[in-house]
């Protein structure tokens, strides 16, 4: 079986996020990038299934900054194949980018995509939806759980109030993930450094991002309103207000 | 031949034998582990043995078990010409120590050791069964209690043999022999004289050889190999420097090198032999802060399971299928370990701790089993070169708050470039100190620059954690930073990057003059380049930070320091090569805390408060800030006592008004 793993890096929301000058997006330059939490997930996941059932995980990325590293990492953690997918300008809808991954799975010949379920840049979860459309593959989102089983790939669906399902869906098919069955394995640095000269092969897909007549018009930071109170200052400046606040609302 | 002289053969050759059978455990192992060289600089290693051995330099640190010991130590040498004239007269029949005075002042010698040796074995049993120091929990109880039944099974033949030898009559010694002489008094009561006496003389002569055969065949399974392995294992001790942890075992391709130490034969001779030397003395559990603070290590522990488990291992036949780490110690005890050395320190076999234990993680990280709150501090230190997981751009936003903006040592030549480190550059709560410095440092006009965004963390307590790989990593990265960069010194704040850069740094070639920064302004001071007004009043206690103090051995620049300020330092009871250690060394300060019974940093916050007057605990270290800072609020003693940086006090006195001036102090 082959596995492909979508990895997306998204900007580091432990950091003051500032916008470009036109407001249509948020200024890159002084900002980190760091992996999404569910594509690390997926990683794990399409790992332990690799472990478990025997499989060639593959993991692929729209290419930019940061990525060589990251897919680096992949490798360190258990991937056997990494692709950085070329994109000039890449939109950063993952709507938009589906048919370029596609093009790709479609090229390594994968049987199951693992897929984060969802991403700061990508809170609806579209990416799982719109690759399994684009493939004509069957798709379940927001899972976990997940393993193989005679030749399908059952996982776990989670509803509210603790109502679950369990789905068999028959490959090839599309997975969005939410949560692996161990959390992501730590990597020593000794392994890093060994493929730290690892070439991080290009591939090249015959297909060009969608067009999805969507664009933002402006972006807006959190909004500094009414019920809302910005909190500046130094730390201990900041915490006599925490403090303050507590105590004034009966808190403490 | 005759008939006792054969005896006397068969029996010793028999107890030999028996003995390398005992021994046999250990010496497979020993034999099958990997090379270490301690043969260079001999002389250094001699003396040092002569001193703690000799002279029991160590062992006195605890004043009643160092004498107890000194008394057991000098009349095993002295009563050994017992043994001589034993096994001599045994062998030999005829041979005396007659020439070298054995009838009259060596006769005389050994009666008062037999009197010392007596009274030390007494110490000995009153210490361990009536008073009982927690330091011997855990301790072989059995073991020490045979050893003690054998010394004296070893002493009382030995005087009833001279007794009943003065009871006979004739003996030359006798003059010689005042408590023999009166013990023949007592069997002479009991009708033993004349050739009764002679016949029982020789039956405690074989009794006596019997205790001696029967002692030398149990020291091979008994902590009492000490006797033979302390003066080796000191001798064979480590001279890297203190801050220099060793490389992990080189790699090989087959599964039978795996670059981590997994099996007993992936230790050195000499990791192995330490445990062989152990005397479970209990000397490094007692100091120890993980111990202390009811996690689940003591080094003493550490030490007597591995040593018990590479005879098991042996003795099973087997390569050893359980791995080291995780099973014959427990992971839980190897993440606690702070690697502050207060163990290393005190041991008196110069048994290496803490190299053992970062080999032993080595081993976990690399296969990806680390403390689980340790996974994103190093997983931050991978991304970012920090373990604060901010971009390293945002290294160098402290400055911010300065008046003026540092040089970028990548362009300009410098005379100081100092390396900030993680804590000062990015935690709050220290940020204002490095803030403070950097203006001190400016208004000394010092010429002085910082790496920004090329800084990242020297790798100090990665390389402790056990991730040597991503150690390598950082260092390099720093390296070639520096590489390109003109200076003279390198000044730091934080004595763990201070450790990196001037040992470790040092076994991948690079060479630095490091100065940490109570060296660096107490420099400042005497060259009249800052100028402070003493004021005194304060009663102050200082803190040796591990890195600084028993590492690096600086103690006395931060107390000349506070004295030169005009405070009154009052040292707590553990102090310089005996501090305690706060708990964040090691890279405990990136794991889990709150399962501690109680924290190291909160125990000393106590022992500070146990000093009269003390308001003010005075730090040097980052991490110590940090740690202090917050056990101070755990303990809810904010009101008493206060962590004050040592920059900050130097600040403080230069803010002092000038006499003369019109504002009142
Ligand atoms: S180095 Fe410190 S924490 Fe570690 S075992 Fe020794 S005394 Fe305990
Ligand atoms: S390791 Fe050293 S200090 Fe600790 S119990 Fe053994 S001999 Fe004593």
């Amino acid at each position: 079986m082959k596995i492909a793993v979508t990895l997306r890096l998204t900007p580091d929301l432990t950091e003051e996020l500032e916008l470009t000058e036109d407001g249509r997006d948020i200024d890159r330059e002084w900002i980190g990038l760091v992996l999404n939490e569910f594509d690390d997930q997926a990683l794990e996941q399409a790992v332990l299934l690799k472990e478990a059932a025997g499989a060639e995980v593959t993991a692929l990325a729209i290419d930019g900054e940061g990525v060589e590293r990251l897919l680096r990492t992949a490798l360190a953690r258990g991937a056997d194949a990494v692709r950085r997918i070329p994109a000039d300008d890449a939109p950063s809808s993952a709507r938009a980018l589906t048919p370029l991954y596609a093009a790709a799975v479609r090229e390594i010949g994968a049987d199951l995509v693992l897929a984060g379920v969802l991403a700061t840049d990508d809170l609806h979860g579209e990416l799982a939806p719109f690759l399994a459309a684009e493939l004509g593959w069957r798709q379940a989102s927001a899972v976990s759980d997940v393993r193989i089983e005679d030749g399908d790939v059952v996982v776990r669906q989670e509803y509210s109030g603790g109502r679950a399902a369990q789905l068999a869906l028959t490959l090839p098919a599309v997975v969005g993930l939410q949560t692996a069955s161990q959390p992501p394995r730590y990597v020593a640095g000794s392994k890093l450094r060994d493929l730290l000269k690892v070439e991080v092969p290009e591939m090249a897909v015959d297909a060009a991002p969608a067009a999805t007549g969507i664009e933002p018009a402006t972006l807006a930071l959190p909004d500094r309103g009414a019920g809302a109170e910005m909190i500046e200052g130094s730390a201990d400046q900041i915490a006599e207000r925490l403090h303050a606040i507590l105590v004034e609302r009966d808190m403490a | 031949m005759a008939t006792q002289t054969l005896i006397l053969l068969i029996a010793t050759l028999g107890a030999v034998a028996a003995a390398a059978w005992r021994a046999r455990p250990w010496l497979v192992p020993l034999a099958h582990a990997r090379p270490a060289n301690r043969l260079d600089r001999p002389w250094q290693r001699l003396t040092v043995v002569l001193a703690d051995i000799g002279l029991h330099r160590r062992l006195l640190r605890i004043r009643f078990s160092g004498v107890m010991h000194l008394m057991i130590f000098t009349s095993f040498l002295v009563l050994f010409t017992v043994i001589v004239q034993a096994f001599g007269a045994g062998f030999f029949p005829g041979f005396s120590l007659e020439p070298i005075g054995g009838h009259t002042w060596l006769a005389a010698v050994q009666e008062v050791f037999t009197v010392v040796i007596a009274a030390a074995l007494g110490m000995a049993i009153w210490h361990r069964f009536v008073r009982r120091p927690a330091r011997f929990a855990g301790s072989n109880r059995r073991d020490a209690t045979t050893i003690y039944a054998l010394i004296a099974a070893i002493v009382v033949t030995m005087l009833l043999e001279w007794a009943a030898r003065i009871a006979a009559g004739g003996d030359p010694s006798e003059p010689y022999r005042p408590l023999s002489a009166a013990l023949a008094g007592g069997l002479g009561g009991l009708g033993l004289e004349g050739d009764a006496a002679a016949t029982a003389s020789s039956a405690f002569y074989w009794a006596h050889i019997a205790s001696i055969l029967a002692f030398l065949v149990y020291i091979p399974g008994s902590k009492h190999r000490h006797m033979f392995a302390a003066a080796p294992n000191i001798f064979f001790r480590s001279l890297a420097p203190k801050g220099q942890l060793p490389p992990p075992p080189p790699a090989g391709d087959s599964d039978d090198q795996p670059g981590t130490v997994q099996r007993f034969s992936d230790f050195t001779w000499k990791d192995l032999l330490d445990g062989l030397s152990c005397t479970e003395c209990g000397r490094c559990q007692a100091v120890c802060p993980a111990h202390g603070s009811g996690a689940e290590l003591s080094p003493k522990q550490l030490v007597m399971d591995l040593r018990d488990g590479m005879t098991a291992t042996n003795e099973r036949g087997a390569a050893g299928d359980s791995p080291i780490a995780g099973g014959t110690v427990s992971t839980e005890a190897l993440w606690a370990c702070t690697t502050c050395r207060a163990c290393m320190e005190v041991c008196p076999l110069h048994i290496e701790h803490v190299p053992k234990i970062v080999q032993l993680r080595r081993s976990l990280v690399e296969e990806g089993e680390i403390e689980p709150m340790l996974q994103d501090s190093l997983t931050s230190l991978q991304s970012y070169g920090n373990s604060f997981g901010k971009s390293p751009k945002q290294r160098a936003r402290w400055t911010r708050g300065l008046s003026f903006k540092p040089k970028d040592v990548r362009k300009e030549a410098v005379d100081v470039l100092w390396f900030v480190g993680d804590f000062s550059s990015f935690d709050p709560r220290v940020q204002r100190l490095t803030v403070l410095v950097a203006e001190l440092l400016a208004q000394a006009e010092v010429d002085f620059g910082i790496l920004y965004e090329g800084e990242r963390n020297s790798g100090n307590d990665v390389r402790r954690v056990g991730d040597e790989g991503l150690f390598d990593l950082l260092a390099r990265h720093n390296i070639a930073e520096l590489e390109g960069c003109s200076f003279n010194r390198i000044l730091t704040t934080d004595p763990h990057s201070l450790n990196a850069l001037s040992n470790e740094y040092a076994a991948l070639g690079a060479h630095y003059d490091v100065v940490h920064h109570t060296k660096f302004l107490w420099e400042l001071l005497e060259a009249g380049r800052l100028d402070p007004v003493s004021r005194s009043g304060q009663i102050v206690t200082y803190h040796d930070p591990c890195y600084l103090g028993r590492y690096n051995d600086e103690f006395e620049a931060p107390r000349r320091l506070i004295r030169r300020l005009g405070h009154d330092l009052h040292d707590m009871g553990r102090c310089r090569e005996n501090s305690y250690c706060c708990g964040a060394g090691g890279g405990r300060i990136w794991m889990d805390d709150s399962g501690l019974a109680q924290r190291p940093s909160e125990n000393r916050i106590e022992e500070a408060l146990a000093l009269e007057g003390v308001t003010r605990f005075v730090v040097s270290c980052p991490k110590d800030v940090v740690m202090y800072t917050a056990a101070v609020q755990a303990l809810g003693v904010e009101d008493r006592i206060a962590v004050w940086e040592i920059a900050e006090l130097l600040d403080e006195a230069l803010r002092v008004p000038q006499p003369g001036s019109s504002a009142a102090d």
